[in-house]
């Protein structure tokens, strides 16, 4: 099954890797040439060279990685057959119908292969597959591609409609995978082909819940026991590295900054509308009940410039807002909540490293003594977080699975139980 | 000698086939609970609070079957299929809570019991005395009969130990000893690792074995399975007990190093001392002397296979932060190799994945998570069950490639 040596060699199959969305099977034949988006490259350049090497263009632009075959890599190369999805079902199958080294397994029908290839994988050299398939150029084709991967010796492949005729073995199979529109249809003939010496597994794959009733029905029916049915998904996760989540007492610290500057703006104002003198002279003396600046004031108003700088022209907006709305305090605080959210969400893990640094310095300068209670400081400055991808698979298939054992043992229960008087 | 061990069955890998003597059995109890049970020749063997037999009359039969414990001895019970209930048109209209349904008490019930009684005995009596039974559904009754016989038949099922029933068994039993790995994600691992017999594969198992027995059970003799351990003595792999391996399937295929003799530049401190032949006074130094030197080589031996490289798959189900195991063993991976993380947590993998994404050598890290619902298939009562487990741990996958092109600076 595909090339174990350590170098590629003329007549390998490799997988190329051009991104995590595009694999392409090839097949090396030195003197041809594989061309695409991803750059241009000989085939010859590529014997000799060890599996999963990254391999650059002789354009000099892009690269590629040349891996060895597995059965997911194949599935997952091939046009319209989608790996990922199934991954599930094929490991869970194999596992629950005990495919290992040396299993004799039953498949109908082939399909495009994919559960054939991974259970070749498991099973070995010692082991057999016969796999089954009504549609002829389907099989034909499979079986290309079973000689091709060096498959011929641990598969038996028939073009053959197995609910009509049956299977070509009796009392050989381990396990029977069923992945046909009416499963039902074969499980007569499947309880001939599994072997009687021992427990031998049957599983049967269908997408629609009907399907499951009868097959449950028909199972039963032909004296298979402990039928059990599953439904089993991959869900894959999307990992980002972002800046520490701003803390809320970062965000309290700002608005508390920005109400005291509309504060002061509105002072000024109504200072300059009753005057229209300087402003120096009347602030705090005319209007004292309204805010008495302090010495916290004076500190919290020169840190109130230094955050103006940092927000840059958001916060040059909201203040023109403010401006012109000089009553709408609490509307305003709203508009500065949403920029605030804003500036977090825009902030991508690339541009982290070189602003964010900075500005957390400076935050915690000039926060001086509060300093020990902003936790978020100590905190480290990018962490990893993690969330199911959007859109994922909901379902792929029902998996069925039942045993079927051998005769009971009557004769022995009657030869103990006289042993034992 | 039962009809079981007929010739052609034992010709066929009859190991493993048959319950046999020294083996350790899974068996499922009328309750649902599984426990293992072990099978030695001429031994009592006690199945928990429901009664004994005689080992012997277990050895030879293939798993699978059911058995009644009558008086110490088993009989077979015929194979139950789904019995397809009837629909009527009864409803739970006329049954209300708290109500007085049941005149026999729980001393007669025990006295039944005591008494020999078969227990569809005891559960004909209780439906005779049971107010309400006519007026209950057919699932209802259906359900009730099933309830009561759990509690009084003296019966259990024989549980081939396939490496998906005996996952399923320590899930139940104990996920955290084998980190929360469930049957599905065990099987998840195994194909993302691209296990195949004959295969050379690097495994760090701190799941109490269990992805050792998964690896050796695939294997199936052929190949190679090096473990580091953190223990000093050769690992104890409780989980692979369960599988009743024959010795060949293990001796041939397994060895350990920890992870002090997996350094490179560790030097042993039981490296063996040339003694001089004139110089060994007695046999029994001889041997000490032999041992000592057979136990350093297997050893270095076992050093020179890991430093060898070209291992096929590195699989890591540890306890121990995940990139300080990839910095150390990743070397020893071949190129195109398959590397897969499992851990109970998502975050210690979802810094490892941020850290291999940023690293080259490792191409398409992903992470996973197993998903499985199981369903309840009885005629006309069909649906998901109720109660399932949460889950069963976290994957990274990730392909070893050569970091820098072989042919870098040809054109």
């Amino acid at each position: 099954m595909w090339s174990k040596a350590r170098d590629i060699a003329a007549g390998d199959t490799v997988i190329l890797w051009l991104t995590r969305d595009a694999l392409q099977p090839l097949i090396i034949e030195p003197g041809k040439e594989f061309n695409s988006k991803f750059g241009s490259y000989r085939h010859s350049d590529l014997v000799g060279i060890p599996f999963g090497s990254k391999v650059g263009s002789r354009t000099g632009k892009g690269f590629i990685h040349v891996l060895r075959p597995t059965p997911e890599l194949w599935t997952m190369a091939l046009p319209h057959r989608t790996q990922i999805l199934y991954l599930a079902d094929i490991a869970f199958i194999t596992s629950h119908l005990n495919i290992k080294g040396g299993s004799h397994v039953v498949e109908a029908g082939t399909g495009s292969g994919s559960f054939s290839h991974s259970v070749m994988r498991s099973i070995g050299s010692s082991g057999h597959l016969w796999s089954y398939e009504f549609h002829e150029t389907r099989a034909n084709k499979a079986r290309q591609e079973f000689l091709r991967h060096g498959l011929s010796d641990r598969v038996t492949l028939s073009h053959r409609n197995v609910c009509k005729d049956g299977f070509t073995v009796i009392d050989a199979a381990d396990a029977l995978f069923l992945d046909l529109p009416a499963p039902w249809d074969a499980i007569e003939h499947a309880k001939k082909a599994l072997r009687k010496d021992r427990i031998a597994r049957i599983c049967c794959f269908s997408p629609c819940m009907e399907q499951v009733l009868r097959t449950v029905s028909a199972l039963n029916d032909a004296g298979f026991t402990d039928i059990t049915m599953y439904e089993t998904l991959l869900r894959p996760y999307d990992v980002q590295q972002t800046p520490a989540l701003p803390t809320i007492a970062d965000l309290s610290h700002k608005l508390k900054q920005s109400e005291l500057r509309r504060e002061e703006k509105r002072l000024k104002q109504i200072a300059s509308g009753h005057r229209g003198g300087s402003e120096d002279e009347n602030n705090g003396k005319k209007f004292p009940g309204v805010s008495a600046p302090g010495p916290g004031y004076e500190s919290s108003s020169s840190l109130s410039f230094g955050e103006k700088r940092k927000r840059e022209g958001a916060e040059g907006e909201n203040e023109e807002m403010l401006t012109g709305e000089p009553t709408g305090g609490k509307r305003a605080k709203t508009e500065e909540e949403v920029v605030v959210v804003e500036d977090t969400q825009s902030s991508t893990p690339e541009d982290v490293p070189m602003n964010d640094t900075p500005l957390l310095l400076k935050v915690e300068r000039s926060f001086g003594e509060e300093k020990s209670e902003m936790p978020s400081l100590v905190q480290p400055m990018k962490i990893n977080l993690s969330k199911v991808m959007p859109e994922v698979r909901g379902h792929t298939s029902y998996l069925t699975f039942a045993c079927l054992l051998p005769p009971l043992p009557t004769e022995v229960t009657n030869e103990s139980s006289e042993k034992a008087q | 000698m039962s009809i079981f061990t007929s010739p052609t069955a034992e010709d066929v890998n009859g190991s493993i086939l048959k319950i046999q003597s020294g083996h350790n059995v899974l068996v499922r109890q009328p309750n649902g609970d599984v426990r293992s049970i072990k099978i030695d020749r001429d031994s009592t063997v006690v199945v928990g609070r429901l009664g004994s037999f005689h080992a012997n009359e277990l050895i030879g039969h293939p798993y699978g079957f059911s058995y009644e414990m009558v008086n110490k001895q088993l009989k077979v019970l015929p194979v139950r299929t789904l019995e397809e209930v009837e629909d009527t048109d009864a409803t739970n209209e006329l049954i209300n809570d708290g109500e007085f349904v049941q005149p026999l008490t729980l001393e007669e019930i025990q006295t039944l019991k005591q008494s020999g009684v078969h227990a569809s005995e005891i559960i004909k009596k209780q439906i005779e005395q049971h107010a309400n039974y006519s007026l209950k559904t057919e699932y209802s009754k259906d359900k009730y009969k099933k309830r009561k016989e759990a509690k009084y038949s003296k019966s259990f099922t024989t549980i081939e130990p396939t490496i998906y029933n005996v996952c399923n068994y320590w899930f139940n039993k104990d996920q955290n000893r084998i980190r929360d790995i469930r049957p599905d994600t065990l099987s998840q691992i195994l194909t993302m690792a691209n296990i195949q017999p004959g295969g050379r594969y690097l495994a760090v198992d701190d799941a109490s074995g269990l992805v050792v027995a998964a690896i050796l059970e695939r294997l199936g003799g052929s190949g190679m399975l090096l473990t580091i351990c953190d223990t000093d003595s050769p690992p104890a792999y409780p989980v692979v007990a369960n599988m009743n391996f024959s010795p060949d399937m293990v001796q041939s295929v397994l060895i350990s190093l920890n992870w002090a003799n997996s350094e490179q530049e560790y030097v042993s401190v039981h490296a063996p001392v040339e003694v001089p032949a004139d110089e060994i006074r007695s046999d029994r130094q001889k041997t000490r002397l032999r041992k000592r030197k057979a136990a350093y080589d297997l050893l270095e031996n076992t050093r020179e296979e890991l430093f060898g490289g070209e291992f096929e798959a590195l699989v890591l189900a540890s306890q121990y932060e995940p990139s300080g195991i990839i910095d150390r063993l990743v070397p020893y991976l071949a190129g195109s190799a398959s590397i897969v993380a499992h851990s109970p947590h998502s975050q210690p993998l979802v810094d490892l994945q941020n850290k291999l994404r940023n690293t080259p050598g490792f191409l398409g890290p992903s992470l996973t998570e197993g998903w499985l619902r199981q369903y309840q298939v009885l005629p006309g009562r069909t649906h998901p069950t109720m109660n399932t487990s949460g889950s069963g741990g976290y994957i990274l996958h990730a392909i070893k490639v050569s970091a820098v092109a072989p042919n870098a600076g040809r054109f």
